[in-house]
């Protein structure tokens, strides 16, 4: 190709034309993409959409993207005037072939900014960037600034609306359930790109710190956003026993539920969120106001409702280990999984000695006792003397779970990991013929049992 | 990609590692990669010079960086490199990547120690870096990367140190610096990029490297972090960034420079390190690639020429583990971050 430069800048001209008129023509393109092809063929557009994935033939992309490049950076300069229009499809096609280039994206928020462009567009176009270039952080940090924007309107919108009266306040309250609504999809969308994200590229990191970023942004304080995410990344790190990221979230969000569960009283919660005030600096949606208007968090801090908590904190637990049991029986050697096991331990044993702490010094409702911590210094062999019936984890002896009250109600505590139990677990791993790697993390974890928890013991 | 093999174990599990053949590089090829850095750039098409343009201040830290710790900096254009970063530095007193890029602490930072590397940092307006610094700090005692606000714990890292070299620390909170970075500590000793993040190996680098700085080597839990860097070593030698990850060698840096500042170096197997860095270098182009067999560039080469010198390679100048920067260059600016032994 040995075009001169004004029939180079006629070209690719062209090319951004026709990928502006493609997205104008297929609004729901789902995909980007190179297509190999060394060559470009006379008289046909490089730009090629089948099934809503736009395909780049590569023969124009080494034209393309230095062209785009430099308008920006002239424009970025002043040196070179751009129309709003052009800018907007200038730096997409840019973002498109390169998306790390803080510069093009910045342009776009300050377009954003100035109101010529909607913020849901760029989400749209880091989606579809992302499609290509999962890891791209430049995509992450302007996606995370491009939903600081749209939840600051919501809520100014939400806002608004509480602090009428009378019939406005009906209408008041119906901006308010769309925003909820509106708030719901939006973090719904979010999810799923995180996680078209993480299916592309293993363990990665943007991704899932992300999707961290997002729970704490849009769901903080929300259990029900929590719990649900817990029982769809469970299928999801069945299937990706190897990434590490993956089972981060979800130690991740067994903390964040512990916090929520930590009996310890949280006044806020108790009041309608609709008939809340909001404050004037908070951007972002009271905590409890968020997917299907579910409430969250303990309505009334009675000694049932604590053992009710304490028995959906014991049942996480449980179920979290059951999962990682399985899948190191199931998936041997996998440093994940046993990195994994020695979080949700570790998360466990904190929880104890924190709550150890809580009751001794709150002193009204005790509902675990303090036991002697001796036998772990042991090495957790066996459980202690602590009274028929009620159930001894290591050294802190829990309610009765046949009384009767509990029973009435349906209270079923689980069996909370412990060092004994974790014992008897790697005595199993390591006894049977296990492969060298899954001996060598097990013995890891053994020795991190007995220098770091029982260091602190 | 000869090289990008699993290990099959005796049962049949895969081990995510490489394979170092038998016939890899295992002498340093010190005047094939002062070659190829020097060329660097002079014969680069458009095309390549426009997809790497976005970090070009980074770019030449490193193949400067590399080229003094292999006492090759006079052969580098110091003049036109001087000229490039003045026009870098935007009003705000932050600098971009390259003519025209948005500030950015990022490039901030590279830029300041580039002109360290050159004695020059009247090169830039020192006060105006310091006050766009200081004005990127948040409330909670975080920094934001630039003006639009994204937080992250590498941020911190380039805030402090590019504070310390130009010598005005006092410009931040550092305490309230050092509570947000604390609160990126994770149970395994580690850090993440914020609070409740997974531990990462560069972000480890880069906490380690703040506390260092601000003197608050003392709140890290050296053997518990130890523990975790020391995991990161593979049965090839090569170090990951987070389990079940290959073995890279920019990571074999950030791990190794993180256990030199905890005094924790001697908790590897350094030989091997050895081995499988010097398996990395391409001998015929010269330059260091991530793994063996893959394509080589210039951040991958500093990482292997600073990792070898920090594993007592006497060929190399002694860098710095905190900054990455030759340890002469430090000394004439008085700057002696903290180790622990």
């Amino acid at each position: 190709m040995a075009e001169s430069q004004s029939e180079l800048d006629v070209l690719v001209q062209r090319v951004v034309k026709d990928i502006t008129n493609a997205f104008k023509r297929n609004p729901n393109i789902d995909e980007i993409g190179v297509i190999p092809c060394p060559e470009g063929r006379y008289n046909r557009s490089p730009i090629v959409v089948v099934e809503n994935k736009l395909g780049v033939e590569s023969w124009c992309v080494k034209f393309l993207l230095p062209y785009v490049h430099h308008k920006v950076l002239l424009y970025r300069q002043r040196k070179n005037w751009l129309d709003k229009e052009a800018l907007v499809d200038i730096t997409s096609t840019l973002l498109l072939l390169n998306p790390d280039v803080t510069t093009a994206w910045n342009v776009r928020k300050e377009l954003i900014q100035s109101g010529v462009l909607k913020a849901e567009k760029d989400l749209y176009l880091g989606k579809l960037a992302l499609t290509k270039f999962p890891k791209s952080p430049e995509t992450w940090i302007h996606r995370r600034w491009v939903l600081q924007q749209i939840l600051r309107r919501l809520s100014a919108v939400d806002c608004d609306g509480k602090q009428q009266q009378g019939e406005a306040e009906r209408a008041a309250v119906e901006r308010s359930q769309q925003f909820s609504y509106h708030f719901a999809q939006l973090l719904h969308k979010e999810l799923n790109v995180c996680s078209d994200a993480a299916c592309s590229y293993p363990s990665n990191y943007n991704a899932w710190s992300h999707r961290i970023w997002v729970l704490q942004h849009m769901a903080k304080g929300n259990v029900k956003v929590f719990h649900d995410e817990l029982s769809t990344t469970r299928q999801w790190v069945s299937m990706h026993v190897s990434d590490h990221s993956g089972f981060h979230y979800r130690q991740f969000l067994l903390q964040e539920l512990i916090e929520e569960f930590s009996l310890t009283p949280a006044p806020s919660k108790n009041c309608s969120p609709l008939h809340q005030s909001m404050p004037r600096t908070c951007f972002l949606p009271s905590i409890s106001v968020l997917a299907n208007g579910e409430q969250s968090g303990i309505q009334t801090i009675d000694e049932d409702e604590r053992e009710l908590d304490l028995a959906k904190l014991f049942e996480l637990f449980h179920q979290e280990m059951e999962l990682c049991s399985d899948l190191i029986r199931s998936f041997p050697g996998h440093e994940t999984l046993w990195s994994h096991r020695r979080h949700v331990f570790y998360l466990w044993h904190q929880w104890r000695w924190e709550h150890q702490l809580y009751f001794n010094c709150n002193g009204s409702t005790v509902l675990c006792n303090i036991g002697d911590t001796d036998q772990l210094k042991q090495g957790g062999q066996g459980s202690g003397d602590c009274g028929a019936g009620s159930m001894e984890v290591d050294g802190i002896s829990l309610p009765d779970s046949r009384d009767s009250k509990r029973l009435k109600r349906g209270f079923r505590l689980s069996n909370p990991p412990s060092l004994s139990s974790e014992c008897t677990f790697l005595s199993t791993i390591l006894d049977r013929q296990c492969n060298p790697e899954q001996r060598h993390f097990g013995l890891a974890y053994k020795k991190w049992l007995e220098s770091v928890i029982g260091k602190e013991l | 990609m000869g090289s990008l093999n699993y290990i099959q174990g005796e049962t049949g599990t895969q081990v995510k590692d490489v394979f170092i053949s038998p016939d890899a590089p295992h002498t340093l090829l010190l005047d094939k990669h002062a070659d190829y850095i020097a060329a660097y750039g002079s014969k680069k098409d458009d095309y390549e010079y426009t997809l790497s343009e976005y970090l070009r201040m980074s770019g030449i830290y490193w193949g400067l960086t590399v080229m003094d710790l292999m006492s090759q900096l006079p052969r580098m254009n110091r003049q036109e490199i001087v000229d490039f970063i003045t026009a870098c530095q935007h009003e705000c007193g932050g600098v971009g990547a390259s003519i025209g890029h948005d500030p950015h602490l990022l490039y901030t930072l590279s830029a300041v120690q580039i002109l360290c590397l050159y004695d020059s940092v009247d090169a830039l307006d020192v006060d105006k870096i310091v006050e766009y610094v200081k004005g990127l700090q948040q409330a909670d005692g975080s920094f934001a990367g630039d003006k639009w606000g994204e937080i992250d714990t590498r941020f911190s890292f380039c805030a402090v140190a590019t504070l310390s070299l130009l010598g005005k620390m006092d410009a931040i909170d550092v305490d309230k610096a050092v509570e947000f970075v604390l609160s990126c500590m994770n149970f395994d000793g580690g850090f993440g990029c914020r609070p409740g993040s997974e531990s990462h190996a560069g972000q480890i680098y880069c906490c380690t490297g703040f506390l260092s700085l601000t003197g608050q080597l003392h709140q890290l839990n050296a053997d518990l972090l130890g523990w975790w860097l020391c995991e990161r070593q593979l049965p090839s030698g090569g170090l990951n960034g987070r389990p079940e990850k290959l073995p890279d060698v920019c990571y074999s840096w950030w791990v190794l420079a993180s256990l030199r500042i905890i005094g924790k170096i001697h908790w590897i197997d350094k030989d091997k390190l050895r081995s499988f860095i010097l398996a990395c270098q391409d001998e015929e182009t010269g330059g260091f690639a991530d793994r063996p067999g893959d394509m080589v560039d210039p951040f991958h080469t500093l990482f292997g020429i600073a990792g070898l010198s920090l594993l007592g390679d006497e060929k190399i100048k002694a860098v710095n583990p905190v900054l990455c920067m030759p340890e002469d260059v430090l000394q004439k600016l008085g700057l002696k971050p903290e180790l622990l032994s």
